[in-house]
């Protein structure tokens, strides 16, 4: 009787899926949750990422492995209070009352799913009653600096893209990858390569207490390449490129692919003997991926505001803060740059884009932003936690985040410049820059070691070496770069470092190309991620046009190396 | 007739021809040991290598509809052992309680493919050897400034080096078939609305190991495993979690219990929880009580077997419970406890702690640990101890992790039996005569964990899923929320007699060297004293709205 009565407020669509039905249903009865003498829950969310995995690993043509997998990861969200003040954006607000209790079915079992949601609802709503009634009293001690509110409003949405329609090809796929993975027998001096295959076939489902009402199709196919070598004088060389897309007719062909990872590999080889870089200060030209690489992580990743949690007295904690947070208005780029935020645009240049969607994890349906217009700070990109200056959302929780809130991250970023060059003429700028600064050479950078295939150990070294050298962003460092002389001559060098690099740098760019290129990568939310690393992902683009800086600063890398094995590799035949 | 059909079954394969395999580990490794003998500094003495092979596939249900799925998939795993220094002294030597790590359990290729396995071995044998040559640097510095170790054992033992390829066969599993079965039979709990998290699963797993080292062993064998477990989850009123278990376990999935077996067991679980929410709760407890055959398979597993494993011996900060005790008594001496990695099958049960070869490449051996109660010797890998400097096949590892001695197949024989009638008669005896107002029968057991460290309290806990307490007229009654907590070398002492049947208890065991699968078989035993404490428990109220299944549904709408 009773669901009947719900089922008949539902669309009528939406209503037919078992999956959503059941979400729907239970967070209707969990409205009425109550412990005495505290407060009701005035909002509940259920989102449930379901999805079906086909992943294939190989290296020198033999396969390493291959299986299905699938996964549903439940998300609940259970704020008591008020919007103005709730049991969110508190130190301890993730701590308390997380979901489980029981197994969640991989079938869209109507029943059992209710039961799943049913038990982790009540987990997660006497969590938050915790977490409230600590807040309160932890916020009598303090004075608060500055009272923001906890949740903004948000008009509900209904929408039903459908599911995801996974279809396999196991064998195919297996077989691409062994053939692709082959590639490496060719260079036999990279002593580790793997070339791996993801087919993921995702729907994602979402109900909040407001109405809405969301189901779409969320797939993601990666072919990840990475290979390692260490070089005559012991360096320790790595180097990865990745290609996605959303749907499998999107994904590029074998044969661009196959292309792509000779390119790779040939490079990589050409690095073992390549001189090492030198300190250098002067004209740099960011080429290739390089630009839309940096792009990603100085501006992409600084354009979610981060908002201070309520601590309890004497318990202060950093909060990694935008560096852009306060920065409203003041020029961050040259006058002739504009950056926008697209998470709706399906495709650029007819290429597929990795960073869109319909709707955010929170069910708000997206926007389109302007955040930077004539090289100033114009706007933010917003989840439903208010932040200081900002209480709406623009569609942008694409992750789960800290404190109750979800993480606001770019989707697809487009860097716009207006006045442009040929590739040929910003090269012919870098060697005049450098003539006329008396430099007898100046740098190209083409690709980053981003998303990173480095080591722990080496993040560390890259850390400390950043804080050592100046400070600024851990930024990924240079894989490809060239020394280019006055005549035109390029030489390719290796373990080189960004030093001191941060969103002021980005004012220092003089002149921008006319060929933005797009840059398609995974992340995890982390400023910088690893390749293929797991967990919640979100897609990205970034489409910039190569840039030449007037001024940058790279430092080589000054670590000890490790020695050459004492036995030689078991392939390579002919000596170094 | 079922057994030699079984025998006949399970009998693993002889391979006229050495696996390709094998043949590529071989190669590798003489060339990597010939190179880093002629060249490095210091001289590795001896190098192994590793490589396990798993096939798994599971599947798991509740309520009638599969809850996870795990495909079908197949890998490996290599291990690399480097020794630098020579057998007195090397890198493995123990320092002051730092267990050392040199492999990594890293993925090769599943394909036989020469070039990439190659690749693979050696770059890990580099790894190893870099990490081995820097490690003995560190422990002759730290020898030399040390008052000479009290213990004079050898690093490594001397052993002869086995060569056999046997791998068992891949046995049928069909998942479509499981997939059917489990979810019917994980529909028995939906009549249940108290029973809040409960599920079936069925896991097949094939393991095959390849192994050769630089003395000559080149043994490729494994095991086929697979098991049905059946678990059940609830809250009582007062909000102590409280649950349920029960598996079988079969080398072939063939031969694991008919669905109406499986059914009365999902029955039995349902019962005793739905019995469990509403016992009584125990108070703190000292006094006699029996513990099933299954649950003194466990108490003997954490409390005696983990303090014989011969490693523990050698590392100082080990609280070493048994060091000077060869030769004396340790238990009552109508007890016996044998460790038999040899044995396939008890009656019709096959036992999880069977294997022919060691991951040293050890044949694994009979070890009768106790014999009428006096202790004769300890579970032995290759790190020798004294009086004790070889192997006896018991140095085990999970992929990824170094070898250290574990358990096998644990047997504790005794040579006065009663039978489980008469044990129960003398609970009730002891009871009046201590003038308690009950005893104890635990019946399930899940498991526990033991701590041997001199630095934590040399303590044990095992815990009960299934509880009685048995009065004075034989009445029995569930309770629910006890731990059996104490001192082990106390408990030992107070076994005052043992039943006639033995059970089995399949399970893994978790230590330094990674979860290793064992056994646990015993007969129930009357303990004189066992100290009980009442179990933490969650301080969370049972769920505030009913559940929203209507009874008997579970499965499809």
């Amino acid at each position: 009787m009773r669901f009947v009565l719900f089922a008949a407020l539902a669309a009528p669509l939406l209503a037919q899926d078992p999956v959503l039905k059941a979400m729907k249903d239970e967070m209707e009865r969990s409205k009425s949750l109550r412990l005495p003498n505290t407060p009701a829950p005035y909002y509940i969310e259920y989102g449930l990422d379901d999805v079906d995995t086909f992943n294939v690993s190989a290296t020198l043509g033999a396969l390493i492995g291959s299986g299905d997998s699938k996964i549903r990861a439940p998300r609940l969200a259970v704020r008591v209070g008020e919007p103005r003040f709730d049991n969110t954006n508190y130190m301890f607000s993730d701590f308390f009352g997380r979901g489980g209790g029981s197994r969640m079915p991989h079938e869209d079992d109507y029943d059992v799913i209710r039961h799943y949601f049913w038990l982790s609802t009540d987990r997660v709503f006497k969590g938050s009653i915790q977490s409230l009634s600590r807040k309160i009293s932890a916020i009598r001690n303090i004075t608060q600096t500055e009272k923001l509110e906890d949740f903004s409003k948000a008009e509900p949405v209904k929408l039903d893209l459908g599911k995801s329609k996974p279809v396999f090809h196991r064998d195919e796929w297996t077989a691409m990858v062994k053939r692709l993975s082959a590639v490496f027998n060719d260079y036999p001096r990279l002593t580790n390569s793997v070339v791996e295959f993801d087919s993921g076939y995702g729907t994602s489902y979402f109900v909040n207490s407001e109405g809405s009402e969301v189901k779409f199709p969320d797939d993601l196919f990666s072919v990840r390449v990475r290979a390692s070598a260490q070089a005559p004088d012991g360096m320790l060389l790595h180097d990865g490129i990745s290609f996605h897309a959303r749907a499998l007719d999107q994904f590029p062909s074998e044969a661009a692919i196959k292309t792509a990872i000779e390119n790779f590999a040939k490079t990589l080889t050409s690095l073992l003997d390549a001189p090492m870089a030198e300190d250098y200060s002067g004209p740099v030209l960011l080429e290739g991926t390089a630009s839309p690489q940096l792009f990603a992580q100085i501006i992409g990743m600084n354009l979610g505001l981060t908002r201070k949690p309520v601590t309890e007295p004497g318990r202060n904690f950093p909060i990694p803060v935008s560096e852009l947070e306060g920065r409203m208005g003041s020029r961050i780029l040259p006058e002739w740059m504009d950056v926008v935020d697209d998470p709706l645009k399906e495709s650029h240049e007819g290429r597929q884009l990795l960073g869109t969607y319909a709707v955010d994890m929170e069910g708000v349906k997206p926007v389109p932003v302007t955040v930077m217009e004539a090289g100033k700070v114009k706007n933010f990109l917003l989840t439903r936690q208010p932040v200081r200056g900002y209480s709406a959302s623009n569609g942008h929780a694409r992750l789960p985040g800290a404190f109750g809130a979800k993480m606001a991250l770019f989707s697809n970023l487009f860097v716009n410049a207006k006045e442009t060059s040929p590739d040929a003429e910003l090269k012919k700028k870098l060697i005049e820059l450098a003539v006329q600064r008396g430099k007898s050479y100046a740098m190209i950078i083409r690709r980053l070691d981003f998303p990173t295939t480095g080591t722990s150990e080496e993040l560390q070294r890259l850390s400390v070496a950043t804080t050592q050298r100046g400070g600024g962003k851990v930024v990924s460092s240079p894989v490809l770069a060239y020394r280019v002389y006055p005549d035109g001559r390029e030489e390719l060098v290796r373990g080189l470092r960004f030093r001191s690099v941060n969103v002021r740098t980005f004012r220092d760019i003089i002149a921008a190309s006319d060929k933005p290129r797009q840059f398609d990568y995974v992340g995890n939310g982390v400023p910088l991620p690893g390749l293929g690393a797991g967990g919640y992902v979100a897609g990205h683009s970034v489409i910039a046009p190569s840039v030449l800086f007037e001024d940058l600063e790279l430092d080589h890398r000054e670590e000890d190396n490790p020695n050459l094995p004492i036995v030689p590799s078991p392939i390579v035949r002919s000596s170094r | 007739m079922r057994i030699p059909l079984f025998l006949l079954a399970f009998a693993p394969f002889l391979l006229a021809q050495q696996p390709k395999l094998l043949d590529i580990m071989a190669e590798e490794l003489n060339r990597n040991f010939d190179i880093l003998k002629a060249k490095a500094d210091p001289k590795p003495y001896y190098i192994a290598y590793s490589v396990v092979e798993q096939e798994t596939e599971s599947v798991s249900a509740t309520f009638g509809t599969v809850t996870s799925k795990g495909y079908r998939r197949k890998g490996r795993s290599l291990d690399v052992t480097v020794r630098v220094g020579d057998r007195k002294l090397d890198n493995y030597h123990t320092i002051s309680g730092q267990f050392a790590q040199f492999t990594a359990g890293i993925p090769i290729p599943i394909e036989d493919s020469p070039a990439a396995i190659k690749l693979r071995l050696w770059q890990e044998t580099d790894r190893c050897y870099r990490l081995a040559a820097q490690r003995l640097i560190n422990i002759k510095t730290n020898k030399e400034v040390k008052v000479a170790d009290k213990e004079a054992s050898d690093d490594f033992s001397t052993e002869e080096p086995a060569v056999l390829s046997q791998v068992p066969p891949l046995f049928p599993f069909d998942g479509e078939e499981w997939t059917k079965r489990v979810r019917k039979l994980s529909l028995v709990f939906g009549k249940y609305p108290r029973i809040h998290s409960s599920g079936v699963t069925v896991s097949f797993n094939h393991e095959a190991k390849y192994f050769v080292n630089t003395e000559g062993a080149r043994i490729a064998h494994g095991r086929p495993f697979s098991r049905v477990s059946v678990s059940a989850a609830g809250k009582a009123r007062d909000g102590m979690d409280l649950s349920t278990f029960d598996s079988f376990t079969s080398a072939d999935p063939r031969r694991l219990p008919k669905d109406g077996d499986i059914r009365k067991s999902v029955q039995r679980a349902a019962d005793d929880l739905i019995g469990l929410l509403d016992a009584p709760v125990v108070e703190s407890f000292v006094g006699p009580a029996i513990l099933s055959g299954r649950a003194a398979g466990v108490f003997f597993h954490e409390i005696f077997g983990h303090r014989v494993e011969g490693h523990r011996l050698k590392d100082e900060s080990d609280g070493q419970t048994f060091a000077k005790s060869v030769g004396q008594p340790v238990l009552p001496d109508f007890l016996s406890v044998t460790f038999d990695p040899t044995l396939q099958r008890l009656r019709d049960e096959d036992l999880n702690g069977w294997f022919t070869f060691d991951d040293e490449g050890v044949r694994g051996r009979k070890v009768k640990v106790v014999d009428n109660g006096i202790l004769k010797t300890f579970l032995m890998s290759r790190t020798p101890i004294p009086g004790n400097p070889a192997s006896n096949g018991h140095g085990r590892r999970e992929a990824g992790a170094e070898v250290v001695a574990r358990q096998s197949n644990l047997l504790v024989e005794a040579t006065r039996t009663v039978s489980e009638k008469k044990l129960k008669e003398l609970l009730v005896e002891e009871v009046k005569r201590q003038n308690k107002p009950y005893g104890f029968y635990f019946q399930e057991i899940t498991g526990g964990f033991t701590n041997t460290s001199r630095r934590g309290i040399q303590a044990f806990k095992v815990i009960p899923l299934v509880v009685y307490r048995v009065y004075p007229d034989g009445k029995e009654e569930l309770v629910r929320g006890a731990d059996i907590v104490g001192t082990p070398l106390a408990s030992f002492a107070k076994i005052i007699a043992a039943a006639d049947k033995l059970d089995v208890f399949n399970g893994y065991c978790g230590a330094e060297s990674g979860s290793v699968p064992v056994s646990a078989v015993a007969p129930a035993i009357l303990v004189r004293e066992i100290e009980i404490q009442k179990k933490e428990s969650s301080r969370d109220l049972p769920p505030l709205l009913s559940p929203p299944m209507t009874p008997q549904s579970g499965g499809g709408l």
